[in-house]
């Protein structure tokens, strides 16, 4: 009997033994083929080049297609498939020289005919970057590897989206195909592997064999997998199964516990739109000063260092620190003070307080009460209107609300005044202007390169002087690798594209 | 019986056509939304009144509804608005996971319940005191703490056993079996330790059952009383439980999913749910009423064949 008992034990401790070593490699394990495995918060929409998107998704599409131009670390744009670009004094027409002897995945080659059928098929789509190319008025192509774009009106942001969406090239091919959202054809330094794929589980890319710059991607075979929930990407990686995933601020102490290397890059302010401006919803915010008491009315300090673990930096701007339209000294313009608040909301007429309407998500849930107190310590009250999770920027976008909370991306100067600054910014839902504003944007769009910097700028002080918005902080983006991976963050993507991931020697 | 399943298969049929109504009139409510979402923040009115006109969203809902019917007649159950994939694809992509994780662990259940409660039923004392202890300890862990756990000491620290994912068997038999024992295991110990107590409840009923200390008066077999009669007669009640555990572990199939990043039709549902992916939240739901019911009709069957008072019921 005790033999049988034994025999039953070590047959049961031998299956789990067996299975436990099926258990599968670890990430990257093997010697022979250097693979990339990363988690990403997101499953791909698709591979239709009109239907891409920047943020966590840009990392399925950026291993198969090559973009003009690309982002270095430092955030410098440098020539890929463009390898020069110039704009005429005018800056409307901008001549643009491409790479000879690059080929498609499908043998097509790539030349100045296949850069104009794809940006014209953006500029035709209904995705969410078709905005990028449509400042294009005509297409002159000089030749096969050189092309001339005539601008209908000078477009500072344009050389920025050609590092991005803008600037995808894909097989003219395969533009029109039944198969254009599922199978990519681009140029890029690897193929989407379809065996070893499986939508919203796996998406695995094996190396374009005929790639004209494969020493700059170092991994053979790169592996995507979507995992919406953080705490299953923290232990793929704790347990070795992915070597890089984007968390957030909250899992930083747990990551650094567990000897995770930790990457940073501030990409979204977080803060208030006070979207009201002309005072069409809530007359009281048509006064600057009651714009500027709600920017003195948050301890940023206390905000940054408590809800994001001090992950930021303090800001009173909408621009991306890495941009041109940074300028440093405005981020001392307004201080926690709450007297001075009051002061200013007495002078304008509003001792007593009003009463403002928010959007209220369950996915700011950790900011709201703060927002309500802060307001109402200054003796302004908030009205909160439920909203789900996945309704809240059509909400906000509807005109509805005259402030609401967001944590809003930033990547180039224009890119953002074309976002959230015009008469015609989506973020602008009640098309708020200023004649002031309108002359800065004027001279910000038609200035020469050397001076784009500085009118930048002078329309960043404008926004910051005239309380547009309530900014808090950058936040810092977070992306974890473990030790044998190395990441260079981007200044305007939160997730790294696989251009920007190496193993660690 | 055919009468039997006649009258099952007809009532069948109309449970999938109501709850399939009434998740259509909830989910496509509240698609006011959809368009802004898939077009981005810059799309113009013009360009969301084209996309709603594309998917269909600016007719009348009866007139949606409708259409979308007629589709599923014909087996198209649409394309995601969000992924562009078919449907049909993600569901025949991800039931097989929800399926091997939720097979794998009522079966585990049935025996597992079945062994301890009628253990405990029949032995009785510190046997059953033991069972009944672990039990309420077991029915009272939460399945995501279970697995969060499991996840912590056998996965992260240990390293025996992948923390996330899922291998097709196709692929490797013993991935794929290892990528299901922790999943199967947060699963399996709160559907045992509810099993265990009804199939001990319903054991012990029948062992006091006049008819059972007849056939001991006669001087049958212990054992052949326990397997042969006790046991045939407390199958109904411990089918029925395991039914309701199969469609209890279908649900929380959804949470595990999630914690072990696992692709199966939880975690298509929770993101089709959350973007207001229309089309894929309504193939899953009529997938899974039907498994449902096809679940549930087998137990009617197992039941009255097992036990022909059912028929007659």
């Amino acid at each position: 009997m005790l033999i049988r008992r034994c025999s039953v034990f070590l047959a049961a401790a031998a299956l789990v033994a067996g299975v436990a070593a099926c258990s599968g490699a670890r990430a990257g394990s093997s010697a022979a083929t250097k693979t990339l495995t990363i988690a990403n918060a997101l499953d791909n929409n698709s591979f239709d080049p009109t239907q891409l998107n920047i943020g966590n998704q840009m990392q399925y599409w950026s291993p198969v297609f090559d973009t003009l131009l690309k982002r270095d670390k430092d955030n410098r744009l440098q020539p890929w498939l463009a390898t020069s670009w110039t704009y005429d004094k005018s800056r409307t027409s901008l001549n643009l020289k491409l790479k000879s002897g690059v080929k498609f995945t499908d043998g097509t080659p790539f030349d100045a005919e296949a850069v104009k059928a794809n940006m014209t098929n953006l500029a035709a789509g209904t995705g969410q970057n078709s905005y990028m190319t449509r400042s294009i008025g005509t297409y002159q192509i000089v030749s096969p590897t050189e092309l001339n774009l005539k601008l209908k009106a000078p477009d500072p942001g344009l050389i920025d989206y050609l590092a991005s969406v803008g600037g995808v090239m894909a097989s003219p091919k395969s533009l029109k195909s039944p198969t254009v959202a599922t199978t990519p054809v681009g140029s890029g330094p690897y193929v989407l592997d379809k065996a070893g794929t499986v939508a919203g589980s796996t998406y695995t890319y094996k190396r374009n064999q005929a790639y004209w710059n494969a020493a700059a991607f170092p991994y053979d075979k790169v592996v995507i997998k979507p995992m919406n929930d953080l705490t299953a990407r923290l232990n793929a990686l704790k347990a070795g199964q992915v070597n890089a995933t984007i968390t957030d601020t909250n899992s930083l102490a747990d990551a650094k516990r567990s000897g995770l290397t930790v990457n940073t890059t501030p990409v979204n302010w977080v803060g208030l739109l006070l979207m009201d401006r002309d005072g069409k919803l809530v007359p009281a915010l048509k006064d600057l000063r009651v714009r500027q008491a709600i920017n003195y009315a948050f301890d940023r300090e206390a905000i940054l260092r408590n809800v994001s673990h001090g992950e930021g930096s303090l800001t009173t701007q909408i621009f991306n620190a890495a941009g041109d339209g940074y300028d440093k000294s405005l981020d001392a313009r307004y201080s926690y003070d709450v007297a001075k608040a009051k002061q200013l909301l007495a002078d304008a007429g509003y001792a007593s307080g009003f009463t403002i309407t928010m959007p209220e998500s369950p996915g700011f849930a950790q900011y709201n009460a703060i927002i309500g107190q802060q307001l109402s310590a200054v003796g302004i009250t908030v009205k909160w209107v439920k909203v789900p999770a996945n309704s809240i920027i059509p909400e906000i976008l509807s005109g509805k609300y005259p402030v609401a909370f967001m944590t809003l991306g930033s990547q180039s100067a224009w890119q953002d005044i074309q976002k959230a600054v015009t008469r015609k910014s989506p973020w602008n839902p009640l098309k708020a202007g200023d004649p002031a504003l309108d002359k800065l944007l004027a001279a910000a769009q038609t200035a020469p390169e050397a001076q784009l910097p500085a009118a930048m700028k002078a329309v960043s002080k404008w926004l910051v002087d005239s309380a547009w918005f309530a900014p808090w902080y950058r936040e810092n983006s977070v992306y974890l690798s473990d030790a044998r991976t190395a990441v260079a963050m981007q200044a305007y993507n939160v997730a790294p594209p696989v251009s920007a991931f190496s193993p660690k020697e | 019986m055919i009468r039997f399943i006649g009258r099952r298969l007809v009532a069948c049929a109309v449970l999938v056509v109501m709850i399939a109504t009434i998740t259509f009139l909830l989910a496509f409510s509240s698609t006011g939304n959809v368009a802004r979402n898939l077009l981005g923040e810059s799309a113009t009115p013009d360009q969301l009144a084209a996309k709603n006109a594309e998917l269909g969203l600016d007719r009348p809902l009866l007139a949606q509804f409708g259409a979308w019917a007629e589709h599923v007649v014909r087996g198209d159950l649409g394309i995601s608005w969000f992924t562009n994939e078919p449907v049909a694809q993600a569901i025949a992509n991800r039931l097989p996971v929800t399926l091997s994780m939720v097979v794998f662990a009522v079966t585990l259940t049935a025996l597992i319940s079945v062994g301890l409660g009628v253990a405990a039923a029949v032995r009785g004392g510190w046997l059953d005191r033991v069972i009944q202890v672990l039990s309420v300890a077991g029915f009272a862990l939460p399945n995501f703490w279970v697995a969060l756990v499991l996840v912590l000491f056998l996965s992260v620290t240990l390293g025996l056993l992948p923390a996330t994912g899922y291998v097709p068997l196709s692929q490797s038999p013993g991935a794929w079996a290892a990528a299901l024992v922790l999943p199967v295991t947060s699963l399996v110990i709160g559907s045992t330790a509810s099993a265990a107590q009804q199939v001990r409840g319903a054991v012990i009923d029948v062992l006091r059952q006049d008819f059972i200390r007849t056939l001991r008066a006669r001087g049958i077999n212990p054992r052949s009383v326990l397997f042969r009669h006790a046991l045939r007669n407390a199958a109904t009640p411990a089918l029925t439980v395991l039914s309701l555990q199969f469609i209890a572990l279908l649900g929380g199939a959804v949470v595990i999913e999630k914690v072990f990043a696992i692709p199966g039709l939880g975690s298509l549902t929770i993101n089709a749910a959350l973007q207001g992916d229309v089309p894929v939240l309504m193939g899953v739901v009529v997938t899974l009423v039907v498994l449902v019911v096809i679940v549930n009709l087998v137990i009617d069957i197992v039941s009255g064949w097992v036990n022909p008072k059912v028929r007659v019921q």
